[in-house]
């Protein structure tokens, strides 16, 4: 190996590590040790500017490897990893040690101490640094064809999103139906049209496209192979067949919530759920006056947030699931149209008719719907019976306690996970505590998954309006378009690597492999690259010692761990 | 990136904010080619100006650079900053027609490192619009240190009215700006860059820069001659603008007054040999012999003829040049004619001979050179009504005169001479006879009497003052001693068999861009070409001789002479910001000391923004400011175009009683975004009014939103959030701090909202119901906000905040349908509308126009970002449909 020849950047981030830790204090610690060419302190390493500059010592000092100090890999591994491949070093070169999460933000009130691990760890960094290799991506060349699985509006706009750009379809639907909740529903918020005309018109866009096909009354059952080629399995009644796929979209939705029977009531007449009352609505547009089985409807209270914002505890629905305000008070408007003669009251705890749903509320108080905040401490108590009775203390009225006589009480209920066992078990989703799939972060990645090339999408994700999931629809289908129609993709090289000579073909490895990326061939073991993630867990089973991961070498681990005990000791 | 535009694009994306870059990354990497345009300097909308995001607390620089930094360094991502879309229209081919103005920078961004020298060195302060006003930038500004692409901008609205009225090329606004800041030799660097003869001109200019100055449309206009005088008289003159190489190239300048000099001083900075020749015994022309010596002491004269002498010009005097032949024999390769207009007119009336009958400039000479005539006791009567009659009149008192009238045809209002020289001649003593014409000088040996006619006003004449009409039946006499015949000048007529073509009148014809004559080489200005002017006049037409005689000789433009090309008078901005006259307390007089300069100074407007003090010019080590640069229009051809604009915060100064802009503890959320930022301004949460660490914050929910009085009913989504984030920053950072939110619902919608609704509450953040109605300032600086008390007793309250933070509202921003002839149609709330929103997001009413994040609607982050992917998806599609592939 050539000479090292190490830069160090060490980054004030604005202030989120400089105000703790002493940037220049580090760099006065590492400046000078062996191999390090380059020390320098940025204000934002991240900048343009600060990455010219460094672009700059890079190629001005022939630097061969490159350690930056500044916040979780996470954020900018792959930023710095470009810069290095505009410099002409090899990205894999570069080691990023994250002096943010953990020194200047884990311990703000001990600046000293944060100095102290910070010089540990780019120590530490620096090791690494001086055992990096240079290594190449490994490139899997991409099907442009992808999985939906649901069929509501998510998933339809996400087949057909996907279909329009060139990628053919294989959309995956338990039912044996397209629609979802949306299937059999009357008009919606904010267009107004029927739910079941706009399924309608979808279902038959898709049916006269070519490169969709649909498989109902299917599911998942087995996924194998990589991000841009994977080889599913989807069962229909006993039977698998077999679909080759480059990306995932998970569209299946979620289901409104059901209250237990005799919890707020439910079970008992004229007691329903919103969704309930939605359908029977949309089945029955016309009726004059208005029925709900059998009870002529005069009076008409709500009852918000059933199920939703509920106090911290077990199995507690403490979410707000977002849609059900608007939707309450979009179905408070439909009936004022259509029975003006019904008196509407709304228990509420906030009216969360966001941005443009606004006019809702205000069309509901327009048209006399009488709003009464509750407080959860004392809920509304529903007593069923001939005479249904709401009793609610009003908040906004002193905390009046008043009674209620009503025909009707439609529990406006939020919306639940469905929970797919399967397709956690075949996809690997994690899932959020709410129970909803979780992405990986929730402002800037909302579709992506921790697993290559899966996105999820609609109600899956988490609740939301018709036109909100239509939308998440499409920019699942366009992350796997701009995945699959490059024609290949690239990943991490960082996989796990057999020592010849050490391994002994024992298999212990093979088994504690959880991607199956390990296989036995002779007597020796042999690594899947496309498989492996790279995570490790085949290393500490192995009793000789032969399996590493690049990057993290046995010989790499041992260097950083004597250089952080050494800095600690120095520092 | 590319650097390089080309004429079409897949996609243009209007709008550098989070949806924008979104889109157009999902687009780049599907292979599609995308324009990114954005208005402001650096990408990154308004999520780069914010501190955390809710509900994760990442911080928000740190998660939007990361993709900021992707759209530059994006193979098929252009970046395309500080431009603006002007027309979209769609084409025969079903693509559309885009047009863009890229705005001047005036600063060359492939030289710019973003080491922000030059906002070290800037004189101009402006209200820093990316801290929310909270603290200032400079005229030369880098937007934010992540800013993307890192280069410095100028905010250069064309030329300040005074430097843009200076004959002499002056910048004046660059040197009261310098002034301002205490530079004083930077000051006089800054004038002896433009124009030679500081002190000349600090003594004897007519100042229409004062005339033009905006702060005179109300009260008195800076002293922008008088600041000058100072520095040029109080500093030595130690800079000499010394050229770099010497250029083996002759240059005649026949005249040493004002313009021969400008045009030789010039000339000589470029390396140029420059001779200039001057009939007189010493060099100054009309500066030495016309202008009396008490209103321009000749060392003040010799001390600029120093400047001028030291960069090496040689002036040959008591040599008048009667042919261009010798100077071409002598080996001259260019001609400069500033040879000035001294013929003095006649009156053609009897008795002009007389003795006792003086012609003004030769008068003036004569006292100038200390042999004046007798006049001590005498009455003397001055023909004329300019300023050279009042020179006249007072060089006549001040050789003892006894009496002295100025007689004129017109009346005091026509006269030309500048009132406050009137004013100042009464103050001395001089008389003034008004429409009264001489008819004849009458005396035996010597004048002893003026025949005077009245004269009556009639119709107005083509300059538009009243024609003077002579009334020979209204005669009296004036007993005068001697008269002075200030009536007008004009060119001699001088080599005339050289083939010049002439005007009537005697001036020379130039061309009048180049100054060049007709004949090959020779270039003429000053008052020979434009009769007699003033001394600005001649000093600018020497500084544009010198500019385009060194390119004809060089074949190269001097880039360091500037003429300040026509960019226009910026000064609408400034006026609105003129409220009130703005009273110094001292006058700046004839004496001053630096202070009063400086204070004189400070009261700039700083009209056209950026100075031209060119301070940053001369200090950015990568020579990348162009203060010439032009806007550029961009037409291309785009397969489709995302409107990705965004929304406009409120304004909640159209609300008087929210206090704010009255009221310094009342902000704006987005400044509240701005002190809690990781770039923060103040470093700490500070109170803007004083400073101090507030104890007790309110914050106000639905400024300006779900408010039909402020029309806007609608609510904007983001602030019930951002405004919990905020609380808990705020304890975050001081912790003994309480918070208190006045709301009407809290609208925690999204995933992980509610509960971060309960941690803020689980803090300690005080959530009152009651809508917010006034909000009062106390003499301390705190304030107390009446509220509807509606779960607690009810009826109205009033609580005691220290600070007071707005949460405004999100509004429509419209701008960008007026570059849309087609209908694009907008939603009740001025949002661009997408027709279809649940079957087809992102689709407006435009085919190939697509809209994503905010621009249609309010929407928090990731409801942008699914939107952008949305609107990538619909894009990808629509492409394909026209027959763009991509990849």
């Amino acid at each position: 190996m050539k000479e090292p020849r190490l830069g160090v950047f060490i980054c004030h981030c604005g202030g989120n590590i400089s105000d703790v830790v002493d940037v220049e204090k580090v760099r006065q610690a590492v400046e000078g040790a062996p191999g390090v060419k380059v020390a320098q302190t940025h204000m934002f390493t991240c900048s343009e500017a600060a990455q010219q500059e460094m672009i700059r010592l890079i190629r001005e000092h022939d630097l061969n490897g490159l350690v930056i100090a500044s916040c979780s890999p996470r954020l900018h591994q792959e930023t710095f990893r470009q810069m290095a491949r505009r410099a002409g070093l090899n990205p894999y070169r570069y080691v990023q040690v994250n002096i943010r999460e953990q020194c200047s933000w884990a311990h703000p009130h001990h600046p000293g101490e944060a100095t102290r691990k910070a010089v540990a760890l780019v120590k530490g960094g620096i090791a690494r640094a001086l055992r990096a290799r240079s290594l190449e991506p490994i490139v899997i060349k991409t099907r442009p064809e992808a999985m939906v699985i649901g069929a509501g509006i998510a998933g339809l706009e996400a087949a057909l999103g996907l279909s329009r750009m060139g990628i053919k379809v294989h959309l995956v639907e338990k039912e044996d139906r397209p629609g979802g909740l949306l299937r059999d529903r009357g008009p919606i918020f904010p267009t107004d049209q029927k739910g079941r005309e706009l399924v309608e018109h979808l279902w038959r866009e898709i049916h006269r496209d070519a490169n969709i096909r649909t498989y109902f009354r299917s599911h998942l059952c087995g996924k194998e192979g990589v991000v841009g080629d994977f080889r599913l399995k989807i069962c229909r009644d006993g039977e698998e067949k077999e679909i080759r796929a480059g990306a995932i979209v998970v569209a299946t939705g979620a289901r409104p919530h059901t209250p237990q029977p005799g919890e707020w009531g439910y079970g008992s007449e004229g007691v329903c759920t919103l969704y309930e009352f939605l359908l029977h609505l949309a089945e029955h547009p016309e009726e004059k006056p208005l029925f709900y089985r059998g009870r002529r409807v005069r009076r008409l209270v709500y009852v918000y947030c059933v199920g939703s914002r509920e106090p911290a505890g077990e199995k507690a629905r403490t979410y707000c699931s977002r849609y059900c305000c608007t939707a309450a008070l979009y179905t408070a408007c439909l009936v004022h149209s259509r029975w003006p003669e019904v008196t509407q009251v709304h228990l509420y705890r906030d009216i969360r008719s966001y941005g443009k749903y606004e006019k809702y509320y205000r069309r509901a108080l327009g048209y006399g719907s009488v709003f009464v905040r509750y407080s959860p401490q004392s809920p509304p108590e529903i007593h069923p019976g001939g005479r249904l009775r709401v009793r609610v203390r009003d908040l906004l009225t002193a905390k009046q306690e008043i009674e209620l006589e009503a025909d009707l009480v439609c529990l406006v209920t939020g919306l639940e996970p469905v929970h797919s066992p399967e397709l956690l078990e075949h996809l690997k989703l994690p899932v959020g505590k709410e129970g909803f799939f979780q992405e990986v972060h929730p402002k800037l990645r909302p579709v992506e998954t921790m697993a290559d090339g899966v996105f999820i999408c609609g109600c899956a994700q988490g609740p939301r309006t018709a036109e909100e999931s239509a939308a998440s629809g499409l920019a699942a289908a366009a992350k796997v378009g701009a995945l699959l129609l490059a024609g290949e993709v690239k990943r991490e090289p960082l996989v796990a690597e057999v020592i010849e000579e050490r391994c002994d073909g024992c298999g212990e490895c093979v088994a504690a492999c959880p991607y199956g990326a390990l296989e036995l061939s002779g007597d020796r073991v042999r690594v899947r690259e496309s498989l492996c993630k790279g995570e490790g867990a085949c290393v500490p089973v192995c009793p000789q010692e032969a399996l590493q991961v690049r990057g993290y070498e046995h010989e790499t681990i041992k260097a950083l761990i004597d250089s952080l005990a050494e800095g600690l000791a120095d520092a | 990136m590319g650097n390089e535009l080309s004429s079409r694009y897949d996609c243009v994306v209007i709008g550098g904010g989070i949806a924008g870059m979104e889109t157009a990354l999902l687009l780049g990497d599907m292979g599609f080619e995308c324009l990114l345009v954005e208005k402001e300097a650096s990408i990154g909308g308004k999520m780069i100006l914010l501190s955390k995001v809710f509900p994760t607390l990442d911080c928000a620089s740190c998660i939007a650079t990361p993709k900021m930094a992707a759209v530059q360094n994006h193979p098929r991502v252009t970046l395309l900053t500080y431009a603006t879309v002007e027309s979209i229209a769609p084409r025969e081919d079903g693509r559309l027609e885009v047009e863009i103005t890229r705005r001047p920078t005036f600063v060359d961004p492939s030289r710019c490192t973003g080491c922000g020298q030059c906002e070290k060195v800037c004189t101009v302060a402006r209200p820093d619009q990316f801290n929310q006003g909270l603290v200032a930038r400079r005229a030369i500004y880098i937007p934010f240190p992540q800013a993307v692409p890192k280069k410095a901008v100028i905010e250069r609205r064309g030329l300040s009215p005074c430097s843009a009225a200076c004959p002499a090329g002056l910048k004046p606004h660059g040197y009261v700006a310098l002034i301002r800041k205490g530079r004083l030799e930077r000051a006089l660097h800054s004038i002896l860059r433009e124009a030679p003869l500081p002190g000349v001109l600090g003594r004897v200019c007519y100042a229409p820069c004062e005339t033009r100055c905006t702060r005179g449309k109300k009260g008195q206009s800076i002293p922008l001659r008088a600041l000058k005088r100072f520095v040029a008289e109080n500093l030595p003159r130690e800079e000499r603008f010394l050229p770099e190489k010497k250029i083996p190239k002759k240059v005649a300048v026949v005249g040493s007054g004002p313009s021969g000099l400008s045009c030789a001083y010039f000339l000589a900075r470029k390396g140029l040999e420059v001779v200039i020749f001057e009939r007189d015994e010493a060099p100054g022309g009309l500066l030495r012999y016309g202008i009396p010596t008490w209103r321009l002491p000749r060392e003040i004269l010799d001390q600029d003829l120093e400047d001028i002498k030291a960069l090496g010009v040689k002036i040959v005097t008591g040599k008048e040049i009667r042919s261009l032949r010798s100077l071409r024999e002598e080996g001259f390769e260019a001609v400069y004619l500033a040879t000035g207009s001294l013929k003095p007119r006649t009156l053609g009336i009897p008795g002009e001979d007389l003795p006792g009958v003086y012609a003004a400039l030769s008068f003036l000479r004569s006292y100038n050179t200390g042999k004046p005539p007798e006049l001590s006791g005498k009455k003397v009567a001055v023909i004329g009504g300019g300023n050279v009659a009042l020179d006249c009149a007072r060089t006549a008192l001040r050789c003892g005169a006894g009496e002295v009238t100025v007689i004129y045809r017109r009346d005091r209002e026509h006269m030309p001479a500048h009132s406050f020289e009137v004013e100042e001649a009464l103050a001395e003593g001089v008389k003034f006879l008004f429409r009264r014409a001489p008819l004849e000088f009458r005396g035996r040996e010597r004048l002893e009497e003026i025949l005077l006619a009245e004269v009556r006003l009639g119709e107005k004449d083509e300059t538009g003052r009243a024609r003077p009409v002579v009334d020979p039946s209204r005669t009296e006499t004036f007993r005068a001693d001697a008269v002075i015949l200030a009536i007008g000048f004009q060119p001699e007529a001088i080599f005339r068999d050289e083939g010049f073509s002439y005007h009537p009148d005697g001036r020379l014809k130039v061309d009048p861009e180049t100054l060049a004559t007709n004949v090959e080489g020779v270039f003429a200005g000053g008052d020979c070409v434009t009769g007699p002017y003033m001394v600005a006049n001649a000093v600018g037409a020497g500084k544009r001789a010198a500019y385009h005689i060194y390119r004809y000789l060089t074949g190269e433009e001097p880039r360091d002479i500037d003429l300040a090309p026509e960019v226009g008078r910026g000064d609408k901005a400034a006026r609105v910001r003129l409220k009130a006259p703005v009273a110094y307390s001292s006058v700046f007089g004839e004496n001053p000391v630096p202070e009063q300069a400086i204070e004189a100074a400070g009261r700039c407007l700083d009209c056209a923004v950026c100075s031209s003090c060119k301070e940053c010019v001369e200090t950015c080590p990568a020579g990348a400011i162009d203060l010439n640069m032009k806007p550029q229009k961009i037409r291309l051809k785009a397969g489709a175009v995302l409107i990705a604009t965004g929304f406009r915060l409120f304004d909640p100064s159209s609300r008087p009683l929210t206090g704010y802009a009255h009221y310094p503890n009342v902000i704006t959320a987005m400044q509240m975004e701005r002190l809690l930022a990781p770039t923060r301004p103040y470093n700490a949460v500070l109170r803007p009014g004083d400073g101090k660490v507030p104890g007790n914050i309110g914050i106000v929910l639905c400024a300006g939103s779900r408010d039909q009085a402020a029309g806007n009913p609608w609510c904007s989504r983001i602030c019930c959030m951002y405004s919990l984030k905020q609380a808990q920053l705020i304890l975050g950072a001081i912790p003994i701090a309480e918070v208190t939110i006045y709301y009407i619902d809290l609208r925690a919608f999204g995933k992980g909202y509610e509960e971060f609704l309960q941690q803020a509450a689980g803090m300690g953040v005080h959530l009152v119901k009651g809508r917010v109605a006034r909000i009062d300032e106390l003499e301390n600086g705190d304030l107390v906000v009446y509220y509807e008390d509606m779960e607690g007793r009810g009826g109205v309250r009033k609580a005691r905040h220290e600070l007071v933070i707005l949460a405004v509202g999100a509004l429509a921003n419209p701008e960008l349908r007026k570059c849309v002839r087609e209908d694009l149609q907008l939603d009740e709330a001025g949002f661009f509308r997408e027709i279809e929103p649940v079957r087809e997001p992102c689709v407006t009413s435009v085919p190939g126009l697509f809209v994503a994040g905010a621009a249609s609607g309010p929407k928090d982050i990731p409801d942008c970002v699914l939107h952008a992917g949305a609107a990538a998806a619909q894009i990808a599609a629509y492409l394909r449909s026209l027959g763009s592939e991509g990849a």
